[in-house]
């Protein structure tokens, strides 16, 4: 019996012998036929790209097949999830070598997370990152290199307003935020919606609180280093915790329904003319030029105001960065593609096929036709004069996960504006210790 | 003389490597992660630092305290409503076979499914319920985004999609108990409550057993349906542990998460373990 039992297990184990010797071979057999597809010069080079959004992008589409004709580089455009999924999927892949040849990322602190020298390709030594607007660099570099060029253009967290309604009701953009909330009072006496909630989609309801950085920031210029070390939070000074007293202040204003409302509703609202201001990020220019094309310019732009009329500014977040891949194989053929992707021609595509929703970030280049006049009058302004700041994820690593919480929570009831502010401190300074950046 | 087995324990081979494999190694690296700061690019020892950071976390305290009421409130809306459910089928009615078929339909749709399609029935301004509610005069509440009655919607939902499996295991306990005790009982001239009281109820207890365990642990570790309604909020009002960690992890915070993990597998088994051996018991009693 046992002997027979022996001469099963060795025939049990030859055949998985002989199984893997089988696998290997094939395995070998592949990785042949890739060198010699390589060799040839003359085919076109694939790569790929991945790209987290629901929605597809018309500009990266239309550049990569002008790339296909114009440099030889066909671009195989990967849409994954959208959200923290994103970057889950993002750090797995990065784990398992399995990432695409370009990722198109978040700049700023999120790319940080991902240890940017140890994952992507340095463009440092290339000429066509001088093209870069400084601001953006500084967003995708890091001690040891550059590693990004944009996609798009820049988008500011700001108020977007209703302009017809405010010619109906005779209204001025307000220039404090007393007259911000006394322009909400008399739409609302007009019988019409002050402010647009969209907290079915989560994210959006940060962007009061997130777009304030500018007027944290002119009291208090030294508060992002301090903060990072954790000495002085939002709590600590007044122009912090006014940040989450102002997202108090727009609640009682909110529309019916506001908790499920998503954030195309809110676009839809925003040029239907009932409702007066939604506290969004100027991405959804975008999406209200795709959608309601002939509103377009009933759309207006002004910066969250402060307390102070005569200093008025502009919180900037930057566009997401396409990051070349440094453990792929074909790094010239990324190199190459980025290079062109910030060509004159590869940006002029891009944004006849995306809206312009706030300055661009490559030197040099004017705005399109299509432009929105939210962003040529309205926003361009504070660019002009210089009141410009960027978020708080693009000025230091450290930025908390659960901000759409703290928000929720405030809004909801469940915290009162000091507990929320004292709330993200914490979480901030925790993400700072677990992601070991302290 | 030594009896020889009839089959060799050679058999349980397989079964012992895939369940070592899969089950006892990530238990055992996921207990070593919990004491690190784990990161995607590596990892550095730092004793139990995450399990204090987790109990500094703001929402634990609720979620834990939601966690419960979600367990207990839909084990025990389940093990009531099933078993009634279950008595009514197994009655003589006619439809009973169309029946039965419908109340297992739920049980076929993923819960994720389930969990958009009610956060669509519960929309507060297009949401069907609302505007049936609004036909007949009464004014509906937002009932994912009001603090208050957000963890109860969802739990509704759990109990509406968790009917289904409890009432086919109690149809199965209670058609298995031997017509001859219900006849004699006739005989004896028990009427319908007798009937249900002392025999009914007492000979599908190991139903109910498996109900009550099965939903409990459902209910303590819940997570995809709540994560589809409310996404843990507004704010932390429907926090429970599982998405707490899940929230962690996706932060990136893999250390605390795994920490998170340990302590709630441990929480789980304390409650289980108990409960289990106390049902048997009552059951073999």
């Amino acid at each position: 019996m046992r002997k027979k039992m022996g001469a099963k297990i060795v025939a049990f184990g030859l055949s998985a012998v002989m199984l893997l010797g089988l696998t290997a071979c094939s395995g070998s057999a592949d990785s042949s036929n890739a060198d010699n597809g390589e060799g040839s010069e003359n085919e076109l080079h694939e790569i790929t790209l991945q790209v987290g959004s629901d929605s597809a992008l018309a500009g990266l589409e239309e550049v990569c097949k002008l790339a296909e004709s114009e440099i030889g580089i066909k671009v195989d455009i990967e849409y994954t999830v959208a959200g923290t999924d994103t970057d889950n999927l993002i750090k797995t892949r990065l784990s398992t070598g399995d990432l695409a040849d370009v990722l198109v990322y978040s700049p700023g602190a999120l790319l940080m997370t991902l240890n940017p020298s140890e994952h992507f390709i340095d463009l440092s030594e290339y000429d066509f990152v001088d093209k870069l607007d400084e601001t953006y660099k500084s967003a995708v570099s890091d001690d040891n290199g550059v590693y990004g060029v944009p996609m798009g253009t820049t988008r500011a967290g700001a108020v977007m307003y209703n302009k017809n309604l405010y010619d109906e009701l005779g209204l001025e953009v307000p220039k404090t935020w007393d007259e911000f909330l006394s322009n909400c009072d008399k739409i609302e006496a007009a019988g019409k919606n002050a402010i647009i909630c969209t907290m079915g989609t989560s994210y959006t309801i940060q962007v009061p609180v997130l777009g304030d950085m500018y007027n944290v920031l002119a009291d208090n210029p030294d508060f992002i280093s301090e903060f990072e070390k954790g000495e002085v939070g939002f709590a600590d000074i007044p122009e912090g915790v006014t940040s989450f007293q102002k997202l108090a202040d727009t609640v009682p204003y909110y529309q019916d329904g506001y908790t499920a409302a998503t954030y195309d509703d809110g676009c839809e609202m925003l040029v239907s003319g009932d409702y007066g201001h939604w506290i969004m990020l100027t991405s959804a220019l975008t999406n209200i030029s795709s959608l309601y094309s002939d509103n377009i310019n009933d759309i207006g732009v002004f910066a969250i105001p402060g307390d102070d009329p005569e200093n008025v500014g502009i919180t900037a977040w930057m566009p997401n960065g396409l990051y070349g891949n440094k453990d792929s194989d074909k790094q010239e053929d990324i190199v190459k593609f980025l290079e062109f992707f910030v060509s004159e021609k590869a940006i002029e595509t891009y944004l006849a096929n995306d809206a312009v929703t706030g300055p661009l970030c490559v030197k040099g280049v004017e705005y399109p036709e299509n432009t929105p006049e939210a962003v040529t009058n309205d926003m361009q302004s504070y660019y002009d004069s210089g009141k410009v700041s960027l978020a708080q994820e693009f000025l230091t690593q450290v930025k908390g996960s659960a901000t759409t919480e703290v928000c929720s929570s405030l809004i909801t009831g469940q915290y009162n504006v000091e507990q929320a502010a004292e709330a993200y401190d914490d979480d901030c300074w925790k993400q700072a210790e677990q992601l070991g950046i302290k | 003389m030594k009896k020889k087995s009839v089959y060799s324990y050679w058999f349980l081979v397989p079964m012992l490597v895939i369940y070592v494999v899969l089950f006892i190694i990530p238990i055992a690296i996921s207990f070593f992660f919990s004491l690190t700061n784990w990161t995607f690019d590596g990892w550095s020892f730092c004793g139990i630092e995450n399990f204090k950071t987790f109990f500094t976390e703001p929402s634990l305290y609720s979620s834990i305290g939601n966690t419960f009421i979600y367990a207990f409130l839909t084990s025990g809306l389940k093990v009531v409503l099933s078993f009634l459910i279950a008595l009514f089928l197994t009655s003589g009615i006619k439809t009973k076979t169309f029946l039965r078929s419908v109340v297992f339909f739920p049980n076929l749709v993923s819960m994720i499914a389930v969990g958009l399609t009610f956060k669509a029935i519960l929309n507060p301004t297009k949401g069907i319920l609302n505007q049936f509610l609004g036909v007949l005069g009464i004014d509906g509440r937002d009932w994912l985004g009001d603090v208050s009655t957000a963890l109860y919607s969802v739990i509704g939902v759990d109990v509406w999609k968790g009917l289904s499996i409890a009432t086919v295991i109690f149809i199965a306990g209670i058609k298995s108990i031997d017509t001859t005790y219900i006849e004699a009982a006739k005989i004896d001239g028990a009427n319908g409550w007798q009937l249900l009281k002392s025999i009914i109820f007492p000979l599908c207890r190991p139903a109910m057993n498996s109900v009550i365990l099965l939903s409990l642990i459902g209910g303590l570790k819940s997570f995809d349906l709540i994560w589809a309604m409310t996404g843990g909020g507004p704010g932390y009002a429907t926090d429970v542990i599982a998405s707490v960690i899940y929230k962690q992890y996706a932060a990136g915070y893999y250390g605390l998460s795994t920490a998170g993990n340990v302590l709630m597998y441990a929480m789980i088994a304390v409650i289980a373990f108990p409960l289990q051996k106390f049902l048997l018991k009552a059951e073999e009693g």
